[in-house]
């Protein structure tokens, strides 16, 4: 299932990249470094929502994270 | 009508729904939105009302192309709102909503800073009922921080109000060119924008608000900031800074949160970022694209809080890690609130699409590669918490036997309408754009910004597929900037009310025991000083609450004579040595 969800994200990135050639063919240009790079913005979410999730899963919620009640259970005067 | 403010409609509403009968009273308060609608309906651009007030000239009224556009939403959404609480019996909930709505339509209209500031706090006085209203302990708790907070943010805009006063001697509200006065105005005004590390109130309050009240509540407090500062600090570029700060900030913190009302309030700071983003560049599509995202924003951030607000209204809960499984039950809730997703998510035909993509374009022109890119990411954040991982696991995910009430029809009235608006500015965004402040000369639906949006969207999902095994629904908190008030609150109560009562306590005793102790001196010198010299004073005195006589008059009469006899025999001395010696 893994596997097969791998190569459908691959294909995804080819048929999104061979899109945006189709579309802008060879005379794209755009003043942002992205706008020469086809298939940028799958790349972009693709990394983006990986990148989102690591840094809030791992880097900020183990630091921050605590239980339901944290603010409860000796904070009552 | 045509000069009259419609904050004086929904006040005026407010004062006379309580005594219409109480079967009238949710009919009653649409009809206020509506004739505010008449009202702002017939405003000119340019037009203006003074009144004189001691020896200020206030402006009561300014209406132009921005205080409108604002205008037309807040009563857009005022009626949304009314809609769906209208099976509400809570008189004391919908006179608040009033009174909230209409003093956020009075600082929209306001054209100086005395008549802003006494909305400004209307609204937070009224805001906060619909976070008591839900009765609960976290609420009253959450309800009291946020009114500090916002007493907190008055004062500072109250002060920035009179610093401009004494230098200027204008109190009109133009555009602020700097100084100490702006700063602290820009304080004030970024408290209520929810601005890092300013806005942990939102997350805060807001879910903790009653089911129909954070309806209300998502709608004004944040987008009467963004006016402001639309009005006020338009081109400020540490805006630009904050507001790609707060797309991000609100993103991420709101994929570690677990209660769906909290998510949805952490997406407030995101999507209110990308209108502070949009004032901080300042350019005239800049802010055609702040105020066309707040306008969208109004209406599917309340159809998305509509949507948590059935959940918890028909299961009694709102996290995550206790939901599950409601597709069978409650599929339209799914799908009205997949709408609201949609549009946050900014999917085409959807009205996220044609206003976030404003302020994204307004960057580009701009030039300013590193906000252009951070906004287009946090929008993938927005998708990956709302679209994606709240629907998958509330609706579908780990099944839980979560028992389900029917929910009111009016609910659901109010999310079609909120709905099909987002739907029809996302389909035919021309409506949309001739309210805007300045021309908008800008085709949402190119072959470029598709392609792009569908690429960015499409490999969210698939990158959200991929690790879903990975992602749970956890019973915490998130510590957010609230900690540095949250967490040394008891050790502050401790010190500056505990402390100081035992201090008080203290001082009581001594005072009355002194007190006591000088009665004894003066009622009976001779046996006090005699009793203090052998030590052997009674312990019983001690107790002042004691049942122990302290007047004898037998038993003083003899020291009382005594001080009698000594004064008469000075005097007789005295007398005597004028009369013989002198």
């Amino acid at each position: 299932m893994r596997r097969l969800l791998l190569a459908f994200i691959f294909g995804g990135f080819v048929i999104a990249a061979a899109a945006d050639a189709w579309f802008f063919g060879a005379e794209r240009h755009g003043e942002f470094w992205w706008s020469q790079v086809y298939g940028f913005f799958s790349l972009c979410g693709f990394i983006g929502c990986l990148a989102i999730i690591v840094f809030a899963k791992f880097v900020l919620g183990s630091r921050l994270q605590r239980k339901e009640n944290y603010y409860h259970q000796r904070t009552s005067p | 009508m045509s000069h009259l403010s419609p904050a004086v409609v929904f006040l005026f509403g407010a004062l006379l729904l309580p005594f219409l009968p109480r079967r009238a009273r949710s009919l009653a308060f649409l009809l206020f939105p509506l004739l505010a609608f008449v009202s702002v309906s017939q405003f000119e651009e340019g037009m203006s009302a003074t009144q004189r007030f001691l020896n200020f000239d206030l402006v009561p009224l300014r209406v132009d192309r921005l205080s409108l556009a604002f205008g037309y939403v807040f009563i857009l959404i005022a009626f949304l709102g009314g809609v769906y609480s209208y099976h509400l019996k809570d008189t004391g909930q919908q006179v608040a909503a009033l009174v909230y709505a209409g003093s956020s339509l009075g600082v929209l209209f306001a054209g100086d800073f005395f008549t802003l500031f006494v909305y400004w706090e209307i609204m937070a006085v009224a805001s906060v009922y619909l976070i008591f209203a839900r009765c609960t302990e976290r609420s009253r708790e959450a309800g009291f921080r946020y009114l500090l907070v916002h007493l907190f943010g008055g004062s500072a805009l109250l002060a920035g109000i009179l610093w401009q006063y004494v230098e200027t001697g204008s109190i009109l509200f133009d555009r602020s060119e700097g100084g100490a006065a702006a700063y602290l105005i820009l304080l004030g005004f970024s408290i209520n924008a929810a601005i890092p590390p300013l806005h942990a109130w939102l997350a805060d309050s807001y879910p903790e608000g009653t089911v129909t009240g954070s309806v209300f509540l998502s709608a004004f407090t944040t987008k009467t900031a963004v006016y402001v500062l639309a009005r006020g600090f338009a081109g400020w570029e540490i805006l630009m800074i904050a507001g790609t700060v707060m797309a991000f900030y609100g993103v991420v913190f709101a994929f570690l949160e677990n209660d769906i009302r909290r998510v949805l309030a952490y997406h407030i700071v995101s999507q209110v970022g990308y209108m502070v983003a949009g004032i901080g560049i300042g350019t005239d599509i800049a802010i055609n694209g702040s105020t066309a995202h707040a306008f969208a924003h109004i209406l599917y951030k309340g159809l998305l809080f509509m949507g948590a607000g059935a959940i918890l209204y028909s299961t009694g809960k709102s996290k995550m890690s206790e939901l599950g499984g409601l597709a069978r039950p409650l599929p339209w809730v799914l799908l009205l609130y997949m709408v609201g997703a949609l549009s946050i998510s900014a999917f085409p035909l959807f009205s996220g699409f044609v206003s976030k993509s404003l302020v994204v374009h307004a960057a580009e022109l701009n030039h300013n590669t590193v906000v252009v890119l951070l906004l287009n990411v946090a929008s993938v954040g927005t998708f990956l918490s709302i679209g994606l991982k709240v629907p998958y696991f509330t609706w579908f995910g780990p099944e839980r036997s979560v028992k389900t009430q029917p929910v009111p029809w009016n609910m659901y009235a109010a999310m079609i309408l909120a709905g099909g608006i987002n739907l029809a500015i996302g389909i035919y965004p021309e409506p949309l754009y001739r309210v805007m402040p300045f021309p908008v000369a800008y085709p949402p639906y190119t072959a470029a910004h598709l392609l792009e949006t569908l690429q960015l969207l499409a490999f969210t999902g698939l990158a959200f597929w991929l690790v879903i095994d990975k992602i749970h629904a956890e019973p915490t908190v998130t510590l957010d900037f609230d900690w540095f008030y949250r967490r040394p609150a008891p050790v502050l109560f401790r010190l500056t009310v505990v402390s100081l009562d035992r201090l008080f306590t203290a001082a009581e005793l001594i005072t009355l025991n002194l007190a006591h102790r000088l009665a004894q001196a003066c009622a009976n010198p001779i046996e006090f000083a005699s009793r203090f010299l052998s030590q052997s004073g009674d312990r019983g005195d001690r107790d002042i609450g004691g049942d122990k006589v302290l007047y004898d008059p037998n038993r003083y009469r003899p020291p009382v004579g005594f001080i009698i006899l000594v004064v008469l025999s000075c005097f007789v001395f005295l007398l005597a040595w004028n009369l013989f010696l002198a």
